[in-house]
C-alpha cells in the first residue's frame, strides 16, 4: 500500500485539473466539506466528515474486505431493506388495505398502475431476497466465527432481526389479500392458536380460561378467522410497527459492529 | 473507555494489531458497496422483469385450497406437523431454534478462532450449527417441492389431478389414511423419553471414564473441561433436542409411530 503520490500521466493531471475545478468552488465545498479526494488525509476526511459515510471507519483490514470473506451479505440485506422501504412506500400510494378494495388494488397495479406490476414484482422478489440472504449473513458469520468475543451480544441482536424479518415478510403475505396469502397467513397464525396456556387449542390452555375468542391467536388478527380486522392488522404491523423496530435494532446492530471491531484473524 | 475495551481484549481485536494491512475505506469500501449496490439493483430489475410475482383469485375463506402452505420460509414448521402436534412444531421448536442460536456464543469454548474459516477447534460447533441448518432447509425443500394435495409426498414433475390421490398406486402407504400409524404404550413412550434425556446427558460424561484411551476420549475431556458444567447442560439439553426432532421423524416414517407418549393434557 504506497501512500505517496505517483508519477500521473496526462489523463491522470487533466482528469485532477476538472476535478479541482469541480470540487474547488465554493457551492461544493459547503456540501461535502473535503475537496477532491486525492491524499491519504483526505480520503480519511471524506469519511469522517460525512454524515452518511461516517458510519464506516476511515481505514479497514485488507482481509474483511475480500469477497470470499464478508460475501458482502449484510450489506445486501441492507441494500435489500432500503429497496423495499423505496417500493413500499411507493406502492402504499395504491393500496387501501379494506376488506372489499384490497385485492381490486392489486389488479390496478397490474393493469391501471403505469410500472404497477414491475413495483409489485421488485417488492416481492426483494423480500424474498432478504430473508434470504439474512439466513446466509447469519451462516456466513456463524463459519467465520465472527460473533465470539467482544461480539456475543450483537449476535443476538442479529438473531432478533432474522425474527423480525420473518415477520415483515409473513406481514406482507396477506396483503395482496388473494387465496395464497390468505390461507399462508391462516395456516400460520392458526399455530399461534398452539401456544401453550395462551392459545384456546394448546395444552393447559383451560388454566386461564382462554378461548377462541380471548386466545393469542384473537390478539394478533383481530377476530376469530382472517378477515377485515387481520387485514389492518397486518398491514399496520407491515407498513409501521415492523419497520420501526427494525430500523431501530439495525441503528444499534452496526453501531455496534463498528464499537466491537471487524472480525479478523488473529 | 472504549480504547480500554480494546485493549483489555487485544487478543480478539483485529483493530489492535498495528501491522495489520489496512487500506483507506474511501474509495476502497465504498467502490465494493457501490457495485454491489448498482449488481443488486440491476439484478432484481432484471429478474421482476421475467418473473412475475404470484397473485391468486380474490381470497374466499369458505374455499380452503388443497394443499394450503405457509410461506417457504415458514414450511419448514408447517412440514414438522406430520411428525407433531402443532404445540411443538410451531411453538416450541421455533422458540428453541431462537433460543439455541442466541446462546451459541455464550456457550462457545474457543473464542480466540474468529475471523477466518477453521475447521480444526471448531469441529464440534460446526458440526452441530451445519446439521442444523441442513435440517432446517431439506424440511423447506420437502415442504415446498414434494408436498401435494393432502400434505401427501409428490414429486414436483408429476403434473396430478386435483386432489391428486388417482396416483397413488395401492397398497403404497404414501397416504396417511393407508398407513396405519400407531402411538407406543404410556410405559415404553415414559421409558424412551426418559430413558433418552438421561442417558443423552449422562453417556458422553461417563464415556471417558470407561475408554479412557480412546481417541475420542481425549477430545471429549478437553472439551468437557473448557465447557464446566452448565454449559454443558444447556448444550447437550439442546442437541438432545435437535436430535430428538430427527429420532421422532426416523419412529414416524420408519415405523409408523403417530405419538411416543399420549398423556391427558400433550402428546408429544
Amino acid at each position: 500500500m504506497s501512500e505517496k503520490p505517483e508519477e500521473k500521466s496526462g489523463i491522470g493531471k487533466t482528469l485532477d485539473f476538472l476535478a479541482g475545478l469541480l470540487t474547488s468552488n465554493p457551492i461544493y465545498k459547503s456540501i461535502f466539506r473535503v475537496g477532491w479526494p486525492n491524499t491519504v488525509l483526505k480520503r480519511m476526511a471524506v469519511m469522517r466528515s460525512s454524515f452518511y459515510m461516517h458510519i464506516f471507519p476511515t481505514k479497514v483490514g485488507k482481509h474483511g474486505l475480500k469477497l470470499k470473506y464478508c460475501w458482502c451479505m449484510g450489506g445486501i440485506v441492507f441494500f435489500l431493506f432500503l429497496l423495499l422501504t423505496i417500493t413500499g412506500i411507493l406502492l402504499m400510494f395504491y393500496y387501501i388495505p379494506d376488506e372489499n378494495r384490497a385485492f381490486q388494488d392489486m389488479k390496478d397495479l397490474q393493469f391501471m398502475v403505469p410500472f404497477g406490476v414491475i413495483l409489485r414484482n421488485m417488492h416481492r422478489w426483494a423480500a424474498h431476497g432478504m430473508v434470504f440472504t439474512v439466513m446466509l449473513h447469519m451462516m456466513r458469520v456463524f463459519y467465520t466465527g465472527s460473533y465470539k468475543p467482544p461480539r456475543q451480544f450483537n449476535w443476538a441482536v442479529g438473531v432478533l432481526l432474522l425474527l423480525v424479518t420473518f415477520l415483515l415478510s409473513f406481514t406482507g403475505y396477506l396483503l395482496p389479500w388473494d387465496q395464497l396469502g390468505f390461507w399462508a397467513v391462516t395456516v400460520g397464525t392458526n399455530m399461534a392458536s398452539s401456544t401453550p396456556v395462551i392459545g384456546y387449542e394448546g395444552p393447559f390452555h383451560e388454566l386461564l380460561g382462554v378461548q377462541i375468542d380471548n386466545d393469542i391467536r384473537f390478539a394478533l388478527i383481530g377476530g376469530t378467522r382472517i378477515g377485515a380486522n387481520a387485514l389492518v392488522r397486518a398491514y399496520v404491523w407491515h407498513c409501521v410497527g415492523l419497520p420501526l423496530i427494525l430500523t431501530a435494532m439495525m441503528v444499534f446492530h452496526f453501531w455496534r459492529i463498528r464499537k466491537d471491531g471487524f472480525s479478523g484473524p488473529m | 473507555m472504549a480504547q480500554d475495551l480494546k485493549t483489555d481484549q487485544s487478543g480478539y481485536m483485529l483493530m489492535n494489531k498495528p501491522d495489520y494491512p489496512r487500506v483507506s475505506t474511501f474509495p476502497n469500501l465504498v467502490w465494493v458497496i457501490l457495485l454491489m449496490m448498482l449488481f443488486i439493483t440491476v439484478l432484481l430489475w432484471a429478474v421482476s422483469f421475467v418473473a412475475n410475482a404470484p397473485l391468486e383469485e380474490m381470497s374466499e375463506w369458505a374455499k380452503t385450497p388443497n394443499p394450503a402452505k405457509a410461506p417457504w420460509y415458514f414450511i419448514g414448521l408447517q412440514e414438522l406437523l406430520v411428525y407433531f402436534d402443532p404445540w411443538i412444531a410451531g411453538v416450541m421448536i421455533p422458540n428453541q431454534l431462537i433460543t439455541g442460536l442466541i446462546l451459541i456464543p455464550y456457550v462457545d469454548v474457543s473464542p480466540t478462532i474468529q475471523g477466518r474459516y477453521a475447521w480444526e477447534g471448531r469441529k464440534f460447533a460446526i458440526s452441530v450449527f451445519t446439521f442444523g441448518a441442513i435440517m432446517w432447509f431439506a424440511l423447506i425443500v420437502v415442504g415446498q417441492f414434494l408436498r401435494g394435495p393432502s400434505w401427501q409426498v409428490y414429486w414436483p414433475i408429476i403434473d396430478y389431478d386435483i386432489g391428486g390421490h388417482g396416483w397413488v398406486r395401492e397398497g403404497m402407504p404414501l397416504k396417511q389414511g393407508i398407513t396405519k400409524l400407531k402411538s407406543m404404550s404410556m410405559g415404553a413412550g415414559a421409558t424412551l423419553i426418559l430413558g433418552y434425556s438421561f442417558f443423552g446427558m449422562v453417556l458422553p460424561l461417563v464415556i471417558p471414564k470407561m475408554f479412557p484411551k480412546a481417541k475420542l476420549t481425549r477430545a471429549l475431556k478437553g472439551y468437557l473441561d473448557v465447557l464446566g458444567p452448565i454449559k454443558y447442560f444447556v448444550v447437550q439439553s439442546h442437541i438432545l433436542m435437535i436430535l430428538g426432532v430427527l429420532g421422532k421423524i426416523i419412529l414416524r416414517l420408519g415405523f409408523n409411530v403417530k405419538y411416543i407418549l399420549e398423556t391427558p393434557w400433550f402428546k408429544i
